[in-house]
């Protein structure tokens, strides 16, 4: 070990010692906001521009197909999304398809806008469904006969009985769908809603749908973006914290690129370092 | 603007507990990446599973209660069918009369890969190579990475056609890669290297993306950042 220069003692750094710059770093902009600028993609732009088409009465689904542990992706876009139907004075429905813990994010999401669920009427501008089992024969179910699937909502109000849902009983009446996933429930209505046999009854058109994703899963969706079958893809903190510039309202997702751009720095600055060291000490081990 | 404002530190000892004993138990199964394995950390492990099965658990059995059960018990007897198919799934844990269970995933898998039959061919196959070898529409910017482009949708046209020839030449495994073909499979395969990178680049954002909001969750609850 006495032998070993800088460069083999930064390759054999314990990775716990990462870990901790890594998590002090993250935290430190949120301390301070350094306010890095955000630009627009063109598939935030595209989900913008459909959502801002939304005429006041129309009906939108918000499928939470996401969990607690992806808030961080996922959250701030459907915050922002619902706002903007409430904005453009549409009607929301929402459920899960497959997500056990949807009450708390729904319950998130009420929580960060105080002044639409307080204007807001459940059962007339808005109703909550809750979960339902993942599976995709309930969304083609979903597309027809919304009753087979929630004969209430999560209130225990009769579905028939909500006001809302009076003419509403499948795919035909809703303008566009929202899905906010961790994995590819999106495509469950791409496949039973799009390009199922149901048409819209204003335009004749299939409802179309729009992923409010992960990350992860951006490479994926970009080709049913790029394809039209996703009129809109909102990926991860980056796009949420787009669609925030867009709609104007500034929230959780434009504080949190802050750090996220820092962890990249930071990211980049350690395989950089890495590969020279490992340049570095590559003619000693011969 | 009104949208997504800060929410106030609860003041309600209940509401107060409840932040504590989450972070509680974030820091407890962070321990295991920033310290090392420890008893703290496996309590908190099976803290959670516990809590994310008793909450599945309750949750199945409303959705299976409000689909089901009520609807059979005011008459419609034909939910007795998914009731009973349900049930033969439990035999799965009888050794002997494990075949029984064979019926429901029978059924389950047969109807899920007949809703995909019937309805992936359009998206995952047509729309794909119809946006494919679709080029982009006259008057577009021809590359991005020129001053004032305003997209670069015949490069990504280009790339993509390219790309995709390429990839696919990397997988026909039916003829020998020798000759003109070599240089083709060898650009595939930087190619398929290129689109795992995006998609690890990706994976890694959304990790840091968890682990920003667990950082800030960290300061809202010492009360140094809004709620």
């Amino acid at each position: 070990m006495s032998g070993q220069n800088i460069w083999d003692k930064l390759q054999n750094v314990d990775r716990r010692v990462f870990y901790w710059i890594l998590f002090v770093a993250l935290t430190v902009p949120f301390l301070s906001p350094i306010g890095l600028p955000i630009t627009i993609t063109p598939s935030s732009q595209a989900f913008y521009d459909g959502i801002k088409t939304i005429e006041k009465g129309e009906v939108v689904v918000l499928s939470i197909n996401s969990g607690v542990s992806a808030w961080g992706d996922c959250l701030p876009a459907m915050v922002a999304s619902v706002h903007k139907v409430y904005d453009q004075g549409g009607k929301l429905i929402v459920w899960s398809i497959g997500y056990t813990d949807v009450d708390i994010t729904w319950a998130k999401i009420k929580e960060k806008l105080p002044d639409v669920f307080s204007k807001w009427k459940e059962g007339e501008d808005y109703v909550y469904f809750g979960y339902s089992p993942p599976q995709e024969t309930n969304v083609a179910l979903l597309r027809d006969n919304i009753r087979a699937i929630y004969p209430k909502d999560v209130r225990g109000v009769a579905t028939d009985q909500i006001p809302l849902m009076k003419d509403i009983n499948g795919a035909n009446k809703i303008k566009f769908v929202l899905s906010s996933d961790t994995g590819d429930a999106q495509m469950y209505y791409v496949r039973q809603w799009k390009n199922g046999p149901v048409n819209y009854e204003k335009t004749e058109k299939p409802p179309t749908v729009a992923e409010l994703g992960i990350a992860m899963n951006k490479s994926g969706d970009m080709a049913y973006f790029l394809s039209g079958d996703l009129f809109g893809l909102v990926a991860g903190s980056r796009g949420a914290a787009e669609l925030e510039a867009l709609t104007g309202y500034k929230g959780d997702a434009t504080i949190t690129m802050d750090s996220i751009s820092v962890s990249h720095i930071l990211l980049v600055l350690a395989i950089i370092l890495t590969n020279i060291s490992m340049f570095a000490t590559r003619g000693n081990k011969k | 603007m009104i949208g997504n404002i800060a929410v106030a530190y609860p003041t309600d000892p209940l509401a107060i507990a409840g932040l504590w004993i989450a972070l509680f138990l974030m820091l407890a199964i962070y321990s295991y990446p920033l310290w090392k394995e420890n008893p703290v950390y496996r309590f908190a492990e099976h803290t959670f599973i516990a809590a994310a099965l008793a909450i599945g658990i309750i949750v199945n059995l409303t959705s299976l209660m409000n689909t089901a059960v009520t609807p059979l018990m005011s008459g419609n007897l034909l939910m007795i069918i998914p009731i009973l198919l349900g049930f033969c799934m439990y035999f799965l844990l009888v050794p002997k009369q494990r075949w029984v269970s064979r019926y429901p995933i029978a059924i389950l898998v047969g109807s899920s890969l007949g809703l995909g039959i019937a309805s992936n061919p359009l998206p995952s196959i047509v729309n794909q190579i119809i946006s494919t070898v679709t080029p982009p529409k006259a008057g577009t910017a021809v590359w991005a990475m020129f001053p004032g482009a305003p997209t670069g949708d015949w490069f990504s046209f280009a790339f993509v056609a390219i790309g995709c020839l390429c990839a696919t030449t990397y997988f026909l495994l039916t003829y020998e890669h020798i000759g003109p073909v070599k240089p083709v499979t060898i650009a595939g395969r930087y190619f398929i290297m290129l689109a795992l990178g995006a998609y690890f680049g990706n994976t890694v954002l959304f990790r840091f993306s968890m682990l920003a909001e667990r950082g800030k969750y960290l300061l809202q609850v010492l009360g140094l950042v809004p709620l």
